[in-house]
C-alpha cells in the first residue's frame, strides 16, 4: 500500500481515537449556551465547569439546571488516590515477594498459576454479593480498610502474573553466586533481584495503579458516603446531576489524568508486560 | 550472452559505504564465487542481485534486461538464505511448494516438479515433515530445492555452509558440489571460506571492504594473486609473507630483510620495472617452502624448527630462518623435532612480490 | 495472601449461612426458571459476539497499519494506546455524552449527511443503546488487540518474509501464509483473554444506560447480578446465580480452550 493511503489510514484511526476525548475537552470549557451546539472550539470557553468541581457553586447557568453539584470532588480524588496508592503498594509488595516464591523456589506449585488465571476469569459481579455479606458482617463496609483489602486482593493476581516475567529474566545464576558467597536471601533480594527487575516493577506498579484508579465495580459497592472513589463520583453525577454535561466532561478529564499520564511513562513496557505473561 | 551482469555497483547504508564499486559477470552453468572476510560487502551484494536491496547507484542485468527498478518478486532469481528461512509451519513438500503455489500451478503437475525436486536433493522421505522439526542439514536441502524447483535463471546462495557442523560440512561441500553439476545454473555463491571457495566455484571474486581486489579461476587465484590481500586470505595455512627490500649488490639483486637474503637476480628485470619503491614485501606458500636434512642446493638456508604439526602424510613446520619465522609444508619427517636444524629452499618459480601493498610481480 | 485469597473466595463457603439455614437447592432451580437471567445471557453472549471479533479486526488492522517505520511512528503509537488507559467509567462517560441527542454524533455526522431525520435517539432505543455500549468497548480494547497483535507481527522473522518474497510473495500473500500462520497462538490467547474481560462488562453498562431504556433492555449479566445483590437485596440469590455463572464459565472456558490448544499445538 502507498505512504500517502497508510498515513491517510493512520490519521484516521488517530481521530476515531481521539474523538470521545477530544469532545469531552471541548464540552467541559463550554458554557451551558454551548452543550447542545456541535462546535468543537468553544466560542466563549469558561473555566466554571472546573471550578466548580472543586468548589460547589450555584448551579451554573442559573435555574434551568436543577440539580447543583453539592459536594466538591475533592474528597473522592483523595479517597481515590489512597485507595489506589495504598492498593498498588500492597499488592506490588505482597505480589513481588510472591512471584519470587514462584519462580524460585516453586511456592504453591502450579496451583497457583491456575488460581491466578481462575481468579482472573470469573466476573467481578459475582463476588459482589457474598463480600457485600461477608464486609458487613466485619464492619469493612464504607472504611478505607475494606476498599484497600479489596482492592489489593484484585490485583495482586495480576502483579503476581506480571512480575514473575519479569523475574524469570533474570538468570538465577548470578543470585546463586550471590548466595555462594554467604548472602542471605533478603541481601540477595535487595542487592541483586530488584535493581535488577527495577524497570518490570515500576512498569507492573503503574499498570497496577491504573487499574485500581479505574476501578468501579466494587468501589461502588463498598463505599456509601466516606469513601467514595473517583469512578464511583462520576457515576452518581450521570444519574443526579443529569443534564450539566459541562461538569460532567471536566470531571471525566480530570478522573483520566493520572490514568493517561502514568499509562504514557510505562507504554513500551506494556507491549513486552502483556506479550510475556501471555505467550506461555 | 552473460546470465548475470554487474556493474558500478554501489551501496550507502547512512554513510557506511558497504559495497565500493563492484562489477563481474556471471555466465551460464557457471558458479561464481564471492569470496572474503566479513564486512566485505558481499552479502550485500547478493542482496542487492536478488532485489532485497536498492543500490544507491550501479546495474544489474538478469539475462540482459535491466532488473534495477524489479522487485524481488519478479525477477526469477532464486535465493538460500544464510540461516535457510524455512517457513516452520509450513511442511517440507509446502516449503519447496511455496513458489509454485504462487504462480498457480495446477496441482497436478506441482507434484509431480515438487516430488522430482524432492528426489533430486534428498528429502522425499521427509516430505510430511513440519519445517520446524528439521535438522540443519535437512533445512539447507529444502531450502535450495525451494528456490530450484522454480527454475530460476540464477541461484544464489549466502553462505549455505556456515551453519553446519565441520564434520557435516564436508559431506555437505560435496552433494552441493554435485548438485550444481546436475542443475547447471548460473550461480552465485557467498563465502568466507576459501576451501568452500576453492571446491565449489568456477571463478572466485575475492572482496576486500567493498571492492572486488581479484577475479579468476580458482588456480589463476591460488597461483596469481594480485594483490598481498588475496595472496594471504587464500591457501591454507597462509602464505608467507616476509617484509623485505630490494637490494641490488655486485650485480645480483637480492631481497633482503634482517638477516635473511634470497637471490632473486633472474627476475631483476621484472623487478626493477615494476617495483615502484624498494619496499616489498615477500610471499612464498608454505608449500613452495621445502625442507631437507642436509644442504642439497647451493642457496638454502640454515633454519631452525620451532614446532611440527603434524597433519597426516604431511606436517607443518614453523621454522626460523636467522630471526625471521617462516612456514613450510612438507612430507612428515619423524625424526623432525623442536631444536632441529634443517635446510629449506624456497622454489623460486612460485614467489611473490609485493608492493607494500598491492602488486605482485613474478609467478 | 491465603487470607486474601480466601476473601476472594467467599461464594464457595456457601451462600446465606447465617441467616435461614441451607435452604439452598430452591434458589438453583428459581435461576433456571429466570427469564430474565436468560436474557442477560443471551445479550451478554452476544455483546461478546459482536465486541470480540470486530477488537480483534481492528486491533489486526491497526497492527498492520502499523508494521515498519515510518514517521512519528511513536507519536501515533501513543495516540492509537491511550484509549486503553482511561478509567473505563469516564469512557462510558465520554460516549455517553458523544451520543447525546443534541450532541457530536448527530449534529456533527448523521444531519449533515441524513438531513433531520437521521438524528437517532441513541439512548431511548435499546438495541442503538446496545450498539452505543458496543462501540465504546471497541473503541477502548481495540488497541489492546492491536498491542498484543504487533507484537506477534513484529515477531516474525524478517527473513522469512524476504524468503517469500523472493519466491514471488505479493504482500497479501505473504500476510496471509506467513505472517498470520505464526501469530495464530497468540491471537488465540489475546482473544481468550479479551473475550472473558469481555464477558464481565459491568462499568460501562453502568454508565451509560444502567440497564437500559426501560428496566433491562440492557442489562448483561454482571449488571443483574449486581442488581440482585444491592439494589434487590436478594443475596441468597445472588450468591446462587454467581456460583452457577462461575461454573459456566469454566465449563465454557475449558471447552473453548481444549479443541484452540490442540490445533495451537
Amino acid at each position: 500500500m502507498t505512504k500517502t493511503v497508510r498515513y491517510l489510514l493512520i490519521v484516521v484511526v488517530s481521530i476515531w481515537t481521539l474523538a470521545p476525548v477530544a469532545w469531552m475537552v471541548s464540552l467541559s470549557f463550554k458554557g451551558p449556551t454551548e452543550w447542545y451546539a456541535p462546535n468543537l472550539i468553544p466560542i466563549q470557553p469558561i473555566f466554571d465547569n472546573y471550578i466548580s468541581l472543586f468548589i460547589p457553586t450555584n448551579p451554573i447557568g442559573g435555574s434551568y439546571f436543577f440539580t447543583s453539584i453539592t459536594e466538591p470532588i475533592t474528597k473522592p480524588v483523595i479517597n481515590s488516590l489512597i485507595a489506589a496508592g495504598l492498593g498498588t503498594i500492597f499488592a506490588v509488595l505482597i505480589g513481588f515477594l510472591a512471584a519470587y516464591g514462584v519462580s524460585r523456589y516453586r511456592a504453591g506449585g502450579t496451583f497457583i498459576i491456575f488460581f491466578t488465571l481462575l481468579t482472573r476469569m470469573l466476573p467481578g459481579a459475582t463476588f459482589v454479593a457474598p463480600l457485600m455479606v461477608f464486609y458487613a458482617s466485619i464492619h469493612f463496609i464504607d472504611t478505607y480498610a475494606g476498599l484497600i483489602l479489596l482492592y489489593t486482593a484484585v490485583t495482586l493476581t495480576y502483579a503476581i502474573w506480571l512480575m514473575k516475567g519479569f523475574i524469570d529474566e533474570i538468570p538465577p545464576e548470578w543470585e546463586e553466586a550471590a548466595l555462594l558467597e554467604g548472602a542471605s536471601p533478603w541481601t540477595v533480594l535487595r542487592k541483586i533481584t530488584i535493581p535488577l527487575t527495577k524497570g518490570g516493577l515500576a512498569a507492573s506498579a503503574l499498570f497496577i495503579f491504573i487499574l485500581n484508579w479505574s476501578e468501579f465495580l466494587f468501589a461502588l459497592v463498598i463505599s456509601v458516603t466516606e469513601v467514595t472513589t473517583l469512578p464511583v463520583q462520576i457515576s452518581k453525577y450521570v444519574s443526579a446531576v443529569g443534564r450539566m454535561y459541562g461538569t460532567m466532561a471536566s470531571l471525566g478529564l480530570v478522573a483520566t489524568i493520572p490514568s493517561l499520564a502514568l499509562g504514557y511513562l510505562i507504554q513500551k513496557h506494556l507491549v513486552t508486560g502483556f506479550t510475556f505473561g501471555r505467550v506461555r | 550472452m552473460p546470465k548475470l551482469v554487474v556493474k558500478n555497483l554501489r551501496k550507502l547504508f547512512g554513510t557506511f559505504e558497504a559495497v565500493k564499486d563492484v562489477g563481474f559477470q556471471v555466465e551460464e552453468k557457471e558458479t561464481l564465487c564471492l569470496l572474503g572476510p566479513s564486512g566485505c560487502g558481499k552479502t550485500t551484494t547478493l542482496r542487492i542481485i536478488a532485489g532485497l536491496e536498492v543500490p544507491t547507484s550501479g546495474q544489474v542485468f538478469v539475462d540482459g534486461v535491466l532488473v534495477n527498478d524489479v522487485p524481488p518478486q519478479k525477477r526469477q532469481i532464486g535465493l538460500v538464505f544464510q540461516d535457510y528461512a524455512i517457513f516452520p509451519h509450513l511442511s517440507v513438500f509446502e516449503n519447496i511448494a511455496y513458489g509454485l503455489r504462487v504462480r498457480k500451478m495446477p496441482e497436478a503437475q506441482l507434484r509431480t516438479k515438487v516430488h522430482d525436486t524432492a528426489s533430486l536433493i534428498g528429502v522425499d522421505n521427509i516430505l510430511d515433515v513440519p519445517g520446524r522439526k528439521l535438522g540443519l542439514s535437512e533445512m539447507q536441502r529444502v531450502a535450495i530445492g525451494r528456490s530450484i524447483v522454480l527454475d530460476p535463471k540464477l541461484l544464489l546462495l549466502d553462505e549455505p555452509l556456515s551453519n553446519i557442523d565441520a564434520k557435516a560440512r564436508e559431506r555437505m561441500r560435496a552433494e552441493l558440489g554435485k548438485l550444481q553439476k546436475e542443475i547447471g545454473i548460473a550461480t552465485v555463491y557467498v563465502t568466507h571460506d576459501q576451501l568452500e571457495a576453492m571446491t565449489l566455484a568456477d571463478r572466485i571474486a575475492v572482496m576486500r571492504n567493498g571492492l572486488i581486489e581479484q577475479i579468476g579461476t580458482t588456480s589463476e587465484i591460488y597461483d596469481n594473486p594480485r594483490t598481498l590481500f588475496v595472496g594471504n586470505f587464500i591457501g591454507s595455512p597462509s602464505m608467507n609473507l616476509i617484509d623485505c627490500e630490494l637490494v641490488y649488490s655486485e650485480e645480483r639483486a637480492i631481497l633482503k630483510s634482517g638477516d635473511f637474503a634470497l637471490d632473486v637476480t633472474e627476475f631483476a628485470e621484472t623487478l626493477r620495472a615494476k617495483s615502484k619503491g624498494r619496499e616489498l614485501v615477500l610471499g612464498v606458500r608454505p608449500e613452495d617452502v621445502s625442507v631437507h636434512v642436509r644442504k642439497t642446493d647451493e642457496e638454502a638456508m640454515e633454519c631452525e624448527v620451532q614446532l611440527v604439526e603434524p597433519i597426516g602424510a604431511r606436517s607443518i613446520y614453523h621454522l626460523k630462518i636467522g630471526r625471521l619465522a617462516v612456514l613450510a609444508k612438507g612430507y612428515a619427517m619423524p625424526e623432525v623435532d623442536v631444536g632441529s636444524k634443517l635446510w629449506t629452499t624456497f622454489n623460486k618459480h612460485k614467489l611473490h612480490v609485493f608492493d607494500k601493498k598491492t602488486e605482485e610481480a613474478i609467478v | 495472601m491465603i487470607f486474601l485469597s480466601f476473601t476472594k473466595w467467599e461464594p464457595l463457603s456457601g451462600y446465606d449461612w447465617w441467616h435461614a439455614p441451607i435452604g439452598g437447592v430452591p434458589r438453583f432451580v428459581e435461576a433456571f426458571g429466570d427469564a430474565r437471567l436468560f436474557w442477560a445471557l443471551v445479550r451478554t453472549t452476544i455483546f461478546v459476539a459482536v465486541v470480540l471479533p470486530l477488537e480483534f479486526l481492528l486491533g489486526l488492522g491497526m497492527a498492520l497499519l502499523f508494521l515498519g517505520d515510518f514517521r512519528g511512528k511513536k507519536a501515533f503509537t501513543s495516540v492509537i494506546l491511550y484509549p486503553m488507559m482511561m478509567p473505563w467509567v469516564v469512557v462510558g462517560l465520554g460516549f455517553y455524552l458523544m451520543f447525546q441527542y443534541f450532541g457530536p454524533v448527530n449534529l456533527l455526522l448523521l444531519k449533515p449527511v441524513l438531513g433531520e431525520g437521521g438524528m437517532m435517539d441513541w439512548f431511548t432505543n435499546p438495541v442503538l443503546a446496545f450498539s452505543v455500549v458496543m462501540m465504546a468497548d471497541i473503541w477502548q480494547w481495540s488497541p489492546l488487540m492491536f498491542l498484543i497483535i504487533y507484537a506477534g507481527l513484529a515477531a516474525v522473522p524478517s527473513r522469512l518474509v524476504e524468503a517469500a518474497e523472493v519466491l514471488g510473495a505479493s504482500s497479501i500473500r505473504i500476510l496471509r501464509t506467513v505472517r498470520l500462520p505464526l501469530i495464530r497462538s497468540l491471537a488465540v490467547v489475546a482473544l481468550i483473554i479479551r473475550g472473558l474481560e469481555a464477558f464481565k462488562v459491568f462499568d460501562i453498562v453502568y454508565i451509560m444506560t444502567g440497564g437500559g431504556p426501560g428496566v433491562f433492555s440492557t442489562e448483561v449479566i454482571s449488571l443483574y447480578v449486581y442488581k440482585l445483590s444491592i439494589v434487590y437485596n436478594n443475596t441468597s440469590y445472588a450468591c446462587a446465580v454467581s456460583l452457577l455463572i462461575m461454573v459456566a464459565i469454566a465449563l465454557v472456558t475449558r471447552l473453548a480452550i481444549r479443541p484452540l490448544e490442540v490445533k495451537v499445538e
